[in-house]
């Protein structure tokens, strides 16, 4: 008989084992409970993943939806979210992605293939059903993947050709509730869904579900009890009970809020930072600075400027090489960023695996002389009167613009009108509304701008920028870009740009890491050389936390923030 | 009676209409729209900023737009927001509460502060408590309201005495409905006093002013002549005849109950609507603003509405001239 008992036990147990869900197990030993309280400076806009545009949406977002992979503590898409694994096939044109099995909605749905299938198929890839559009997803021939279902856990993406950055797109896309949004998709009411008026009706597979939103007050998450992650001591994750946003009017009330104990994690700016790194002994907070951000500013001069003469000076390398030299980045690191920040030569920040060193043996520094001595390479020469002249004659005067309200921009712009001053450029600097700037930008009318955009640990995801048809190839539009501006016959682009376009269409078939990391490496000492853009500088990302809060990266930096992988978060009780 | 209420709000269709227009085209003139943060987006390519521009109508005409806009308002439906994608009185109810609770406390403070001291200034011309009053309500009208509000911010932060900025505290969920209540009280006399003393100074001299006035008039030496106590002739004649402008005032700022408070939200992190306008302005979500804007107008004819309802109900010349 108790034989008989056994073997019932063992069989009631193998079959608890089989239904089991296919658990990701964390190596993290936290204790489960508790608050974490963050501040932001402004809440969501929408909590729709496809139609969400600012940071202020994106960061609630990620808490409750989840992709099929996540990218580890460097930005790489190396850990399993959805999916346990994932390969390319042969020819590398096609990607498999295998899902996790028998895990649960946070409305106790089971999570299937069908789910993937259908926000790639309906929402995803169609054009018009996002904000962002399909494009980040289309190979080297602008052709979109063609997915299909394996089988039950199996689904694959196959292109024209291999498509690396289509592949990570694909991976870091939120995966949507079939169930739940099927009807919003059908009947053309899928952007007006899960706005921040529908909170009750989201259904995600991440760790936190939003509970609450009181406008400019607060927004709440609660665990999400089926979520699919567990610690190594077999604790069901999240940790936290409940993840708090506090909705502050700016940055300084976010700093008193911090200070007075009622924000856990703060992200301090440069001015700031000296003042919470000395109280951190005293309040026991944690400080910490990470690597140089990914973003930069940049200044841009525009090679389709109406003025011939202008065109002229702007496409030559030397000019601009020259401005690379006048500007000191340094000064305004001291000043704007106490010193918490590195200048930058290149498109890729050295926070990024992409970034290639050998860039900086071009040797590039503040230097008024290098300037004077390019600026005579580009055949420029000096009146008496100390004006810069072109090889014809003309005095070198022109505009530069940036948004209004940035006060790194401004602090640039002025370094600039300065340095140019002191070699008899007359620049004439005049910040405008961001609204006039884009239109501004857009057309053949400005001369030089300094902006900057968001950046990314994988320089492919500036496609839309270096490419030369790209939307945002704004220092030298094409002619079918903007065919009522620019004309075939005033439009020039050198072998070296058009290498960079190459650059960017074989970037995505490059299946083989290195070799991508070589088209990147290439790409940056490209840059590096003709300095296309100008960049400037970068602030380092800095920190500050309680100590009763254990993050869950050991080091927090620009490409993994302190809430990398939220669900490992943990707190002690105060 | 009836027949003028009726009449005045007929008028109301084409001031509103007027106002739409208006509006309209003058905040289409400002250059760009919605889209240009997508334009400097680097993973939207152009052709998506030309299907996003299709979607929202961008591509059409001034004209066009706005009668599809006007068409759609005269069904009851004033339009998506572009930034939260929903409707956009959706978007100003969530938010009326907060901006009606701070402006009707401020009004409560104000005219419950401004008429007393106004009509005590005036019995008491030339005292040192009438000059003591001034004194004060002429530092609340000179100091700017974003200044005092920061003042106050100020010390919040040094004495703990108030809390910095917001509408309710961290435990808010687990107080009793008696404490929820002191909670909100706590936390509306920051902007409370910074809007109120702003207004008060003008208030209180109107007031302080058509009282003497009236207490100059040959009625209360006539009054005062017959022996009547002077309570009533002050309380039930002069005051009466001064009101009158004050009631006028009173419904113009019926009007100031949505907007009047922008600045001073923002520097206390007041959710309310005057940082919805601001954003939407920034944002250019154009149904939004128009939305808010038609509402204020809408408010402002409301108010003077009621404004002159009042007047007939305390001035008997006007009941009979609206006859």
């Amino acid at each position: 008989m108790k034989k008989v008992l056994l073997v019932l036990f063992a069989v009631l147990i193998a079959a608890l084992v089989i239904a089991e869900p296919e658990y990701a197990v964390e190596d993290y030993n936290g204790v489960p409970g508790g608050t974490l309280f963050l501040g932001t400076t402004s809440g969501p806009k929408t909590l729709n993943p496809y139609w969400a545009q600012e940071t202020s949406s994106t960061d609630i977002i990620g808490w409750y939806s989840d992709s099929l992979f996540r990218a580890d503590n460097k930005g790489m898409p190396n850990v399993p979210a959805l999916a346990t694994k994932w390969w390319f096939s042969e020819d590398g044109k096609t990607v498999y992605f295998q899902i996790r099995k028998d895990v649960k909605w946070s409305d106790g749905e089971p999570f299937t293939v069908d789910d993937v299938y259908f926000t790639f198929t309906k929402v995803a890839l169609v054009d018009g059903m996002t904000a962002n559009g399909p494009g980040g997803a289309m190979d080297a021939n602008d052709q979109l993947p063609t997915v299909e279902i394996v089988d039950d856990y199996t689904i694959s993406f196959t292109w024209s050709v291999p498509n690396v950055w289509g592949f990570k797109w694909v991976g870091y896309s939120d995966i949507l509730p079939k169930h739940a949004l099927e009807e919003a998709v059908d009947n053309g009411t899928f952007s007006e869904t899960w706005t921040v008026a529908d909170l009750d009706k989201i259904v995600g597979m991440g760790p936190f579900l939003p509970v609450e939103y009181t406008e400019g007050v607060r927004v709440v998450l609660e665990r999400n009890p089926n979520y699919y992650r567990v610690d190594k001591n077999g604790n069901k994750l999240p940790y936290l009970d409940k993840i708090v946003y506090l909705i502050v009017p700016d940055l300084n009330t976010e700093l008193l809020k911090f200070e007075a104990g009622e924000i856990d994690i703060y992200g301090p700016t440069a001015e700031n930072f000296p003042r919470i790194a000395e109280q951190a002994e005293e309040k026991g907070w944690t400080v910490g600075v990470g690597g140089p951000a990914l973003g930069s500013n940049f200044i841009a001069f525009n090679w389709v400027n109406k003025d011939p003469v202008k065109r002229e000076w702007f496409r030559n390398d030397h000019f601009r090489r020259a401005f690379v030299y006048m500007l000191d980045r340094q000064s305004i690191i001291d000043t704007l960023y106490n010193g918490l920040g590195s200048p930058l030569y290149g498109p890729v920040s050295p926070s990024s695996g992409f970034y290639n060193p050998e860039i900086e043996k071009f040797g590039y520094k503040y230097s008024i002389v290098r300037a004077r001595l390019e600026l005579k390479k580009a055949g420029f020469s000096w009146n008496p009167d100390g004006t810069c002249v072109d090889k014809d004659g003309n005095p070198v005067e022109f505009d530069l613009t940036t948004n209004v309200g940035n006060n790194v921009r401004e602090a640039i712009g002025n370094k600039v009108v300065d340095a140019a001053k002191k070699l008899g450029i007359k620049v004439n600097f005049t910040p405008m509304q961001f609204n006039s700037l884009v239109q501004k930008l857009l057309g053949p009318d400005y001369d030089a701008v300094i902006i900057g955009l968001t950046g990314s640990v994988d320089p492919g995801s500036g496609w839309n920028v270096w490419r030369l048809d790209g939307g945002l190839h704004f220092w030298n539009y094409s002619p079918e870009l903007r065919p009522d501006t620019v004309t075939e016959d005033i439009w020039y682009a050198p072998d070296w740009e058009k290498r960079v376009d190459e650059i960017f269409r074989l970037q995505t078939s490059a299946v083989d890491p290195q070799e991508r990391y070589n088209l990147f490496a290439e790409f940056q000492m490209i840059c590096a050389e003709h300095q296309p853009l100008i960049y400037t500088m970068n602030q380092n990302y800095l920190y500050a936390h309680k100590k009763i809060v254990h993050l869950a990266n050991p080091e927090p930096n620009p490409a993994a923030g302190t809430l990398w992988k939220g669900w490992a978060i943990w707190k002690e009780a105060e | 009676m009836l027949k003028y209420i009726l009449r005045r709000l007929i008028l109301a269709v084409p001031v509103l209409l007027g106002v739409s227009v208006l509006s309209f085209f003058i905040i289409s003139l400002a250059p760009g729209d919605f889209l240009d943060y997508y334009r400097l987006n680097p993973s939207i390519s152009a052709e998506q900023v030309h299907t996003l521009e299709r979607q929202f109508g961008f591509d059409k005409p001034l004209v066009v737009q706005y009668f599809k806009w006007l068409g759609q308002v005269l069904k009851g439906n004033f339009g998506y927001s572009f930034v939260y994608h929903i409707p956009v009185f959706d978007l100003v109810w969530r938010r009326l509460g907060a901006t009606l609770l701070l402006s009707i406390s401020t009004m409560i403070f104000t005219w419950g502060i401004a008429i007393p001291l106004g009509i005590y200034s005036a019995l008491h011309q030339y005292s040192f408590s009438d000059q003591a009053f001034s004194f004060f309500a002429f530092i609340g009208i000179s100091i700017p309201n974003f200044f005092f509000a920061l003042l106050w911010l100020f010390m919040a932060a040094k004495t703990g005495w108030f809390p910095i900025g917001g509408i309710i505290s961290l435990n808010y969920d687990q107080l009793s409905f008696w404490g929820k209540i002191g909670d909100y009280l706590w936390h509306v006399v920051g902007p409370v006093v910074t809007l109120g003393t702003s207004g008060l100074a003008g208030l209180m001299r109107q007031m302080r002013g058509q009282l003497l006035d009236q207490l100059r008039q040959d009625y209360v030496l006539f009054a005062r002549a017959k022996g009547m106590p002077e309570g009533n002739v002050i309380y039930k004649h002069a005051l009466r005849n001064a009101i009158n402008p004050i009631v006028t005032m009173f419904g113009y700022s019926l009007s100031g109950l949505l907007g009047g408070a922008v600045l001073t939200e923002t520097v206390f992190g007041w959710p309310g609507m005057g940082r919805l306008v601001i954003e939407a302005l920034t944002s250019q979500d154009l149904f939004l603003v128009m939305a808010t804007l038609l509402l204020s107008s809408l408010l402002l004819i409301i108010g003077n509405l009621i404004a002159d309802m009042l007047l007939a109900w305390v001035d008997p010349r006007i009941r009979f001239r609206l006859r």
